[in-house]
């Protein structure tokens, strides 16, 4: 048994030992990634591992479990591994802050991925959540006629896609003092809570409901769940963020009306693209922005996979 | 009524009825037949959790892992059901059989190693949580077969299938801990289990069968949600394991063993239920609806700790 | 006759939810001397230390200690004015040593935490002078249970206290410690301090006592001198009836034989034993503590394992994996250690009954309610439990009581052998005497019973044969003419 082992470590070390060798000369890119147990994120991730084979960089991903501690160990120790860029996509807009600073400090470049922190790093790729908000609000102000009643099912209260997309809504309510918010709750971004409490909303207000925007799709779809449930999805309208494969399902089939789409595929390509230009000292923009675009039942052919 | 058997309960019976009092004055919406509807549909999956957990804390157990059990049931329902060549009883099975498996990963663990079931059941947590990514590989499976949507969507004469699924259980559970041998045991292995095993009783047996059970009950409960939110989703019933042991306490299961009622649990379950809702109703802040829920939770456990003394003295 | 009182308790009354447990009682004890509390259990003896102590308030009545009122005081204000009170149950902290428990709760006053070997130091003087030869060092939990009794003796001497009261003292103590207990009671008379001492055994009694008192049913009988009694008229006194014989000797013709134990052993525990029990037969098993009694009794009723030898029940070899394969092959146990082992306290006097037989009552796994309340019924009535009826809890019985249910247990699952371990210990002496009639009745409907006890009397007065352990070693087998209390001590303590 013990040979055994021994074995394995003897291998493990001579193809660490040959891998290092051979690829002297590629770019290093260690990006640590908010959670690996969100959709989103990994079709950013998958997209970035993509983008790195295609240009022939070395990438290594590290889930930080929605930590931000996690986070910042994981960028001390890609400083410590000395990789070319790191890239990070922040758990929180404060906490995950003092990575930015401490791999600008080691002369390491660092781009912040989907979303921000305080400190500003040497690029960020991603868009403006308050955007997608603004966006989805708008396209309710639209279908009411800029007059009517609704309902907001937040995220995860105090996170910054909840922050920012909560302010991009109010935004746009002052704009239209006729739509009325007749009630605010966390959906805690997840589909069978919000569908209870979609469930208990139609209890209280029934058929004065007019429009609900959920802060993300899942909640969207849990949304539309119960209004189906309660034969009034016909009269209701339903949007919400994200245009994650079910919530486009849903569009098509003329569920859910419709939902902002953030491109992932892009928002991963473009970090790895900025990576690559930052490593070999080429001209870089140091915000990507990639535009929100709304999914309806005329577009939604597009974005289907 | 079988509520009325259940004397210890007496006083967080009346506890719900006050609050269900106090709802229905508040909220013209409350007291109507569509909303108890909808109540106690979402409060079964919480339910069916925390009778699974009932049986293991009235043994002096407890089990952490029925969250993730949730989940890995969940997803493996959700994979047998996205093949359509495949009947439904198929992935009901399936996911059965996960829970069922992962109860008696949790119960050979803890009575052939002695270890503490805290620590059994939070390991297995963690372990049930990674093979539900591992197997739906981090992303949410939909496209279910619609029969299979149908246990969590549908309805039987205008009775949503979730409730008729928690009625039965409800009945089975019941019996099963009042009127059988089995239920006998796992009392009396709760409230003394050295005493129990010198009477002749086989206690790593019964232990067996209880954390199997609560790993069915987990996996039938990862069926009825992944079929109500239409998806397998890997982090589904992440804190399930937290409201039904809650639930199971504030129903008057005593966390020391040997004490606790299956009739207690559906009052504790339907009570957070109820909060839940009349708290919505009522569009207070879920910020609030914490707080009115921890307060609670420790309300029953002195109302516990203060029967015991009783008890004692 | 009372000029040397120390204390004085005047007309204490205390009912619990109107049920009076102590009705006007007033008692006055001596400096130097040791005055014994007697009565059946639930008399009010407990009741009425713990008002001593503190632990309860009286309803009414007053306690002075010399001459002060300190009725109403708290237990840690009582205990500083010097009344101490050995527990039945001992009350100490397992892991702190023998000298941090003796100190424990006065570190602040005199002693530092941190200053061990003062604290040390003080504890050896003190274990000395009681003749104890005890590490202060050790921790409690590695003591026996005798030693640990001695350490909470010399941690009420450590509290200079004027008063100690001893709550069922020797329970646990083999007769050699009872005789070094005794020693340290009458070096304590003469240091002055009264002793309150409280016990079942009526040999202890008139050794020790200088005055009795009876109780019965929470009123004062009698403060007598203990040369005005003997053991007849104390019994009457307490019991309220008369108990011709305390041992009924039936004759019965012995059947074929039930078990037979040949070479048993568990390492390092016991070894070596040797012995069959016929129908009809009672066994002694006599020794101090230690000697290996209860463990024999254990390895029989499956409780542990066996490293060598042979059980042979009903002529059939036999190994026992758990109590269950015990308890199916005709064997009941009725354990020492009744809470640990003996019962369920949440669950009903009738679920304890039918605990070890329930699947008698099932059909489909399901119990079969009426069935077993019909049986448990006639148990409940052959042994004259005292309780509210079969579905009282058996947490709030009393300990006579539960020894009944834990009988009771055994006796639903129809063995063949019954061990009967200390069957006695801690229960009054109306309900001993009920449970001598049980082993002679089961003796004559052909049971074979071993007992073990650490009263002479009973062994002598039950048993048809004694065998005698030292230290895991069997040194003898006596039939019942030629056993003698002298004999089996001889042997006992080889």
């Amino acid at each position: 048994m013990k040979k055994v082992i021994f074995l394995l470590i003897a291998i493990t070390f001579f193809s660490c030992n040959s891998s290092k060798n051979s690829d002297e000369k590629k770019i290093k890119i260690g990006a640590t990634m908010l959670s690996m147990q969100n959709e989103f994120i990994v079709n950013i991730a998958d997209e970035m591992q993509k983008k790195a084979d295609e240009l022939g960089a070395e990438l290594i991903i590290v889930d930080a479990e929605r930590s931000p501690l996690k986070q910042i160990e994981q960028v001390e120790s890609f400083i410590a591994q000395k990789v070319d860029v790191i890239i990070m996509n922040p758990i929180e807009f404060e906490a995950s802050s003092p990575a930015v600073t401490k791999a600008l400090a080691a002369k390491i470049p660092i781009i912040n991925v989907n979303s921000a922190t305080s400190a500003t790093p040497t690029a960020f790729v991603g868009s403006n959540d308050v955007e997608s908000a603004r966006i989805a609000m708008k396209y309710i102000a639209d279908k009411l006629g800029g007059k009517g009643n609704m309902v907001m099912i937040h995220g995860l209260m105090g996170q910054a896609a909840q922050l920012q997309r909560e302010e991009g809504s109010k935004e746009v309510l002052k704009q239209y003092p006729e739509i009325k918010l007749l009630a605010q709750q966390t959906g805690e971004w997840d589909r069978a809570k919000s569908m209870d409490l979609m469930q208990n909303w139609i209890q209280s207000y029934g058929n004065k409901i007019n429009a609900v925007f959920a802060h993300n799709d899942e909640m969207g779809l849990g949304a539309v769940k119960a209004l189906q449930a309660a034969g009034l999805k016909d009269k209701i309208l339903v949007i919400s963020v994200d245009a994650i494969q079910d919530a486009l399902q849903s569009v098509q089939k003329g569920e859910l009306n419709a939902t902002v789409f953030q491109n992932a595929n892009q928002q991963g390509a473009g970090a790895i693209e900025t990576a690559v230009k930052i490593a070999k000292k080429q001209a870089f923009e140091k915000d990507v922005l990639i535009p929100f675009e709304l999914v309806t039942k005329e577009n939604v052919g597009g974005y289907l996979k | 009524m079988p509520f009325i058997n259940a004397l210890r309960q007496y006083g967080i019976f009346l506890a719900f009825l006050l609050i269900c009092c106090f709802l229905s004055y508040a909220s013209s919406q409350f007291l109507t037949i569509s909303n108890w509807t909808i109540i106690i549909t979402q409060v079964s999956i919480n339910a069916l959790l925390a009778f699974g957990v009932t049986f293991v804390i009235i043994t002096g157990g407890i089990d952490l892992s029925i969250g993730s059990i949730v989940a890995v049931a969940g997803v493996v329902a959700a994979l047998l059901a996205t093949q359509p060549d495949l009947p439904l009883i198929v992935s009901i099975l399936g996911g059965l059989l996960a829970g069922l498996v992962f109860g008696l990963l949790n119960g050979l663990i803890i009575t052939k190693s002695k270890i503490a079931p805290f620590i059994v059941t939070l390991g297995i947590m963690t372990v049930g949580r990674g093979l539900a990514l591992i197997l739906s590989k981090g992303r949410p499976i939909s496209n279910l077969s619609d029969s299979f949507n149908f246990i969590g969507g549908g309805d039987i004469f205008g009775i949503p299938f979730p409730i008729i699924v928690l009625v039965i259980v409800f009945i089975i559970s019941y019996l099963l801990l009042k009127n059988t041998v089995f239920g006998r045991y796992v009392y009396a292995i709760g409230g003394n289990e050295q005493a129990a095993w010198a009477s002749g009783i086989n206690v790593n047996k019964i232990k067996m069968a209880v954390y199997a059970l609560c790993g069915t009950l987990a996996g039938l409960a990862g069926i009825l949600l992944t079929s109500r939110i239409t998806t397998g989703q890997p982090n589904a019933g992440a804190g399930f394991e937290l409201d039904a042991i809650a639930a199971a306490i504030i129903g008057g299961t005593s966390t020391s063993g040997g004490i606790g009622t299956i009739s207690g649990t559906l009052i504790g379950a339907l009570l957070i239920g109820v909060i839940n809702n009349g708290l919505d109703l009522l569009n207070v802040s879920s910020y609030y609806q914490q707080v009115i829920m921890g307060a609670i939770i420790i309300g029953a456990v002195l109302l516990d700790s203060w029967n015991q003394k009783k008890m004692a003295s | 006759m009372f000029q040397n009182n120390i204390l004085t308790l005047n007309n204490i009354s205390k009912s619990f939810s109107g049920i009076k447990v102590l009705e006007d009682v007033s008692l006055q004890i001596e400096k130097g001397k040791v005055h014994a509390l007697m009565g059946e259990n639930g008399a009010g003896k407990s009741t009425l230390m713990k008002i001593l102590v503190g632990l309860l308030q009286a309803d009414a009545g007053e306690i002075l200690l010399e001459g002060e009122v300190i009725s109403g005081l708290s237990v840690h204000a009582i205990l500083g004015k010097g009344i101490a009170m050995i527990h039945q149950e001992i009350l100490m902290v397992p892991d702190l040593s023998v000298a941090q428990n003796i100190f424990l709760g006065k570190e602040s006053h005199r002693f530092s935490w941190l200053n061990a070997s003062e604290i040390n130091h003080k504890s050896k003087q003190i274990l000395a002078d009681l003749k104890l030869n005890i590490s202060p060092k050790i921790k409690v939990k590695n003591l026996s249970i005798a030693d640990r009794q001695m350490v909470e003796i010399a941690k009420a001497i450590s509290n200079k206290a004027k008063v100690i009261i001893m709550d069922e003292p020797t329970s646990a103590l083999s007769e050699i410690e009872v005789v070094i207990l005794f020693g340290i009671i009458e070096s304590l008379k003469n240091q002055g301090v009264a002793i309150i001492y409280i016990s079942h055994k009526m040999d202890e009694i008139f050794k020790i006592s200088d005055t009795i008192t009876v109780l019965r049913d929470g009123k004062l009988i009698t403060t007598k001198k203990a040369e005005e009694l003997d053991n007849q008229s104390l019994i009457n006194l307490m019991v309220g009836r008369e108990i011709s014989e305390l041992f009924p000797v039936t004759k019965i013709e012995v059947g074929k034989t039930l078990i037979s134990v040949k070479n048993l052993g568990r390492k390092n525990v016991f070894s070596d034993v040797n012995f069959e029990v016929k129908a009809g037969e009672v066994l002694g098993l006599a020794g101090l503590v230690g000697a290996g009694r209860s463990e024999i009794a254990r390895a029989i009723a499956g409780l542990d394992k066996i490293d060598a030898g042979t059980i042979t029940i009903d002529s059939e070899e036999t190994q026992f994996k758990s109590p269950l394969d015990a308890i199916r092959l005709g064997i009941g146990f009725v354990t020492e250690d009744r809470k640990a082992l003996g019962f369920i306290p949440q669950m009903t006097i009738k679920e304890n009954f039918s605990l070890a037989s329930l699947e008698e009552f099932s059909k489909m796994g399901f119990v079969n309610t009426k069935e077993e309340i019909k049986s448990t019924q006639i148990v409940y009535n052959n042994l004259k439990v005292k309780a509210s009826g079969l579905s009282q809890k058996v947490i709030n019985l009393s300990g006579g009581n539960q020894q009944k249910v834990v009988i009771g247990k055994v006796l639903m699952s129809n063995p063949k052998i019954i061990i009967f371990d200390e069957p006695t210990r801690g229960i009054d002496v109306g309900a001993k005497f009920e449970i001598y009639k049980l082993i002679n009745t089961l003796k004559a409907k052909g049971l074979a019973i071993i007992l073990i006890s650490s009263e002479m009397p009973e062994i002598l007065g039950l048993c048809d044969r004694i065998l005698v352990l030292s230290r895991g070693k069997q040194m003898a087998i006596l039939s019942k003419s030629e056993a003698s209390q002298e004999k089996i001590m001889q042997y006992a303590i080889h």
